[in-house]
């Protein structure tokens, strides 16, 4: 089919599900008690003063309408009003969406890099005592709920030890101006790479536990085929089996898990926020579901789901390139 | 003439206990699997962790149903009152903060109001136990169902179904809660079944591909061609036949349901107070890193071993009902 | 006669488990001249993958070869000396792992295996991996060993080889996935070349046309073969020599005919008889009665005595080696059997003992009162 055939495929096939997501939410949200209009203006409020926000927020419409209204809003990028912060939806997710992406992806990041060899490593060396390790290690990361680990990672380094601050994260592109401290660019890398470092590895390390697990089992299990006693027969070097034949095809269940993995991230995101005190979408969302504040809950929920379909055809689309039986399924 | 017994039988309900065609596959009693679990040292931690927590669990709900925490009460304290005489954020017994020294009588230290960290951390093992079990059988029931259903079926009901699984998934699963649960009430009865709803897509997805490939197998034909229900046929022959691996996951899925309750507490989303729970513990404890770092470290290690304690299991009973990996 | 390309002698190879010690290949000797394609046969269970594995020093743990000599075009391949403490330790000419893996293996002898699903690498192109192998093997470089490679895939009968070397393995057919496991082994120029079972897995039409190429190829190449087996109509075809396996043994060794119209040992007559073939029906098929037992405790004396329809008191506690049975000027055919006179332990005033064969231990479902 071509690779190119089945991105576009599994794009296509990704609204439905988009839809889906916006279906729930909007159901969800609306079953929220509370009044908006009530928190926003206090209690017993004047009754112009209520119709006017109502309208303004389009609130006095039915549940339906206001659906499809914001269906046809979507579709055009138009992500509605948040009531609470009185500005577009689209704006305050403009806002907060950096800080989230640059914290998650370097999460990622810090997972793959860390638990990659880590798992190759156990796998090669395995039932020796740098295996051993290795599975305590990751047994441990997979049990430890991320925000404690933040907790603790505050105490110790951030309150005993000094070395790291314990709140906020600058972006590394901000303004110098803007940043405390800051005079040149390179200052400003330095000072978010600094705040970085400790809700990296909070949110990361689950990832990494989890990746260095199936990663080792993988690697196992593929060290065993065939194939690779084939090469073995054939005279290739030990290091290259590992290294090409062995590893390429033990990749594939190590995406797959990296992919289901999106969601924990993504929700891990919302807590590691909260720990370091980072205004992400994760605190936005809360906010939005504290204040019911509808069309900010959608949105941000929907753009969750954006991220989390894109994070999944990423995977696909790597497990394709990786596996020819994928993309190119003949027999 | 003499008629001979025909020796072969031709026994379609025995389909049950004969392996599949091609590769073995056959059903491992539980009797045999505990065997190979008992073998297995790290396993047996497992269970033991698992066994212990369980069962305090058990007391403690005991406890605070029956007797409102009278029990508690005499032999220790009481985990939801606020002692007579106040003694806060004490370090453990041997250490020395701001606040005072440690004493025996509260061997953990005690919490922001006085209350003895101990006795709420075991306490807090009902709702985690609790929440743990019910959400992840919330999951397994659901998600076999879907899956069951889809599997066999296919066609559009299997799309259908799928793309539905697939939208819960979409949605990280801790909004989905924090939504659910906002919207229907900050209880932990929501808390459960917001959470066992998000564990569906897992149990779902195993199920499916286990259907898929057990549909086409002969001896389903077979049941099928002998006119067997297709409910029977799902109840009896498919659904025991992917026992193992749902056993597994649904014992690693506890584990991560008592991590995500564990994240709802913290924010807010979780028990109320004044039950304990480890998480709202957490964020309790976190307005005095500062002055009480030990307030923090309790309820974590608590979480980290229960979770550790179901993990270890769930990896031992893969070991013992897929012999194939360390062979 | 010049000297063998491959001699095996008195080879052992073990695997210690929790539950005892395999004692997969017992003892084994042969040889392999050049130019000629020697069988190795014999059920499921009888060694023959572990002994082909040992030949190339690829035993896994907890396998390990433990005794005997392997000696290939004078290369010492394995053999032991005792060491200054009495153990014994390998002996200073055996070749090193090193040199091992770059002289021997895919270079001198090479091999082929018998699922051709699972030997080639399922995400990366054929002909990358046959290029890859001709590369390390040949010393050629990128380019020469492609071009070699579309050669090698047009010998074996794949049309359009140039394209075809540009596929994956789930895009060909078991009868061409073998097609291009046996180029790789050609295509190294080897002067010796295990196939193991590679047939086995394909249907008949298929395996009939591999055995033609085969034939046709070792004509052209003049490369020596191990080919090992479980089908007796397979070595009646292609091998020139056969050497019979049980339980870790060789039992049997002649030339083709000869194992066939001059059957010695038992087991053989026996394996000849299950035989499935054209011209006999299914009443007259007869299955060896009784399965393998485990190699970790096999029985005493000769190892095939519980199975075997003429075994007598002495041979539950004689251990025979194989003899040559053959006439003066008569080409080599042994067997392990104390049935005849070269052996000389008294098996004829011996008593005959119930085995499975007669009977003996467990009624079979098959119950014919005298001979068929």
């Amino acid at each position: 089919m071509g690779l190119l055939r089945y991105t576009l495929w599994r794009l296509a096939q990704s609204i439905p599900v988009l839809i889906g997501i916006i279906t729930i939410t909007f159901f969800l949200a609306n079953q929220i008690p509370g009044d908006p209009v009530e928190i926003m203006l206090g209690p017993s409020p004047a009754q112009e003063q209520v119709e006017a926000i109502q309208a303004r927020y389009g609130l006095d419409r039915p549940a339906h309408e206001r659906y499809l209204t914001y269906l046809a809003g979507v579709a055009s990028g138009d992500l509605g009003q948040s009531i609470y912060y009185d500005r577009p939806v689209l704006d305050m997710i403009l806002l907060r969406l950096p800080v989230t992406l640059y914290l998650t992806v370097s999460a990622f990041m810090f997972a793959i890099v860390t638990a990659i060899p880590l798992g190759v490593l156990s796998a090669k060396r395995r039932n020796k005592p740098a295996d051993h390790v290795s599975r305590i290690v990751s047994l441990i990361g997979v049990s430890t709920p991320s925000f404690w680990i933040g907790l603790m990672l505050i105490i110790v380094f951030a309150f005993h030890l000094g070395w790291f601050p314990a709140r906020g994260l600058p972006l590394p592109w901000a303004d110098p101006a803007d940043i405390r401290g800051a005079e040149t660019q390179l200052e400003v890398i330095r000072t978010s790479l600094h705040h970085l470092a400790m809700p990296m590895v909070a949110l990361g390390t689950l990832q990494m536990a989890q990746i260095t697990r199936i990663e080792r089992s993988s690697m196992v299990e593929s060290l065993q085929g065939e194939y690779v006693k084939l090469a073995r027969a054939y005279g290739v070097p030990e290091s290259k089996i590992v290294r090409k034949h062995a590893f390429q095809v033990a990749q594939l269940p190590v995406i797959t898990i990296i992919g289901l993995g999106l969601s924990t991230a993504l929700g891990g995101a919302v807590l590691t926020e909260t720990v370091f005190e980072i205004q992400g979408m994760g605190r936005l969302i809360i906010t939005a579901i504290n204040n019911q504040d509808y069309e900010l809950i959608m949105g941000t929920t929907f753009m969750f789901g954006v991220a989390f379909v894109i994070g999944v055809i990423i995977t696909d689309i790597a497990y394709a390139y990786i596996d020819p039986r994928v993309a190119y399924g003949d027999e | 003439m003499a008629t001979q017994t025909d020796p072969r039988t031709d026994d379609g309900a025995a389909a049950d206990d004969e392996s599949g065609p091609g590769e073995i596959e056959a059903r491992v009693g539980l009797r045999y699997t505990l065997k190979q679990v008992k073998r297995d040292t790290t396993a047996r931690i497992g269970i033991y962790t698992v066994g212990f927590v369980t069962l305090v669990a058990l007391l403690a709900a005991i406890d605070y149903y029956l007797f409102d925490y009278a029990v508690a009460e005499t032999v220790w304290y009481n985990p939801v009152q606020d002692p007579d005489q106040v003694q806060r954020l004490l370090p453990p017994v041997g250490m020395e903060n701001q606040y005072g020294p440690g004493v025996i009588e509260h061997p953990m230290g005690t919490d922001h109001r006085g209350r003895d960290i101990l006795g709420r951390l075991f306490y807090g093992t009902r709702i985690a136990i609790t929440v743990g079990f019910m959400a992840t059988g919330i999951g397994l029931v659901g998600g076999t169902l879907i899956g069951a259903v889809s599997g066999y079926y296919g066609g559009w009901i299997d799309d259908v179904l799928q793309r539905v699984t697939e939208t819960i998934y979409a949605i990280p699963f801790l909004v989905l809660v924090i939504a659910f649960m906002t919207a229907f009430g900050r209880d932990l009865t929501f808390a459960m079944i917001g959470v066992g709803i998000t564990s569906i897509p897992v149990f779902n997805r195993l199920i499916r591909s286990r259907v898929v490939s057990i549909r086409e197998e002969d001896y389903i034909e077979a049941a099928r061609a002998a006119g067997v229900k297709d409910r029977n046929i799902i109840l009896r022959h498919i659904i025991p036949n992917s026992f193992a691996p749902v056993l597994v996951q649904a014992t690693l899925q506890i584990g991560v349901s008592i991590l995500i309750v564990a994240g709802l507490s913290f924010l807010g989303f979780g028990a109320q107070p004044p039950t304990p729970s480890w998480g709202q513990m957490l964020s309790a404890s976190r307005n005095y890193m500062l002055p009480a770092p030990t307030f923090s470290l309790f309820p974590g290690i608590a979480i980290l071993i229960t979770v550790i304690g179901f993990n270890i299991l769930g990896d031992g009973l893969q070991d013992a009902l897929d012999p194939r990996i360390n062979n | 006669m010049s000297e063998p390309l491959l001699s095996v002698e008195n080879l052992k190879t073990q695997f210690f488990t929790e539950d005892g010690t395999v004692r997969a290949v017992d003892g084994i000797s042969f040889d392999v001249y050049e130019g000629e394609i020697v069988g190795l046969v014999g059920e499921s269970g009888a060694g023959k993958s572990v002994a082909t594995s040992s030949l190339l020093r690829l035993v896994d743990s907890p396998g390990e070869i433990v005794g005997g000599e392997i000696t290939f075009k004078g290369e010492t391949i394995f053999g032991l000396e005792e060491g200054t403490s009495g153990e014994p330790r390998p002996r200073d000419d055996m070749l090193s792992e090193e040199e091992m893996r770059k002289q021997i293996r895919g270079r001198e002898i090479a091999i082929i295996f018998q699922d051709p699903m699972e030997s080639l690498n399922p995400v990366f192109t054929v002909g990358g991996q046959l290029r890859e192998f001709i590369e390390i093997n040949r010393g050629l470089s990128e380019e020469e060993a492609r071009a070699e490679a579309i050669d090698m895939l047009r010998e074996v009968g794949i049309p359009a080889p140039e394209s075809r070397y540009d596929e994956y393995p789930h895009q060909f057919s078991g009868g061409m996935r073998q097609r291009v496991l046996i180029a790789m082994a050609l295509a190294c120029q080897p002067d010796l070349i295990i196939a193991d079972e590679p047939t086995t897995a394909l249907d008949v039409t298929v395996e009939g046309q591999i055995l033609e190429m085969v034939t046709e190829l070792q004509e052209k190449y003049d490369t020596s073969f191990i080919w090992v087996t479980h089908d007796m109509s397979v070595v009646a075809e292609i091998c020139d020599r056969v050497n019979v396996m049980y339980l870790g043994e060789i039992i049997e060794h002649a030339e083709v005919d000869d194992l066939f119209y001059d059957t010695k040992h038992p087991y053989t007559q026996a394996l000849l008889d299950s035989m499935p073939r054209p011209d006999r029906t299914v009443e007259e098929l007869d299955p060896i009665k009784g399965v393998m037992p485990e190699a970790i405790d096999p029985p005493s004396g000769c190892r095939f005595h519980s199975r075997c329809p003429h075994a007598r008191e002495v041979c539950r506690e004689v251990h025979p080696e194989p003899r040559d049975l053959s006439d003066e000027g008569e080409p080599m055919h042994s067997a392990a059997c104390v049935m005849y006179d070269a052996f000389d332990v008294g098996y004829e005033g011996s008593r005959p003992i119930e085995t499975e064969a007669t009977g003996g231990f467990s009624a079979g479902l098959t119950e014919t009162e005298g001979d068929e």
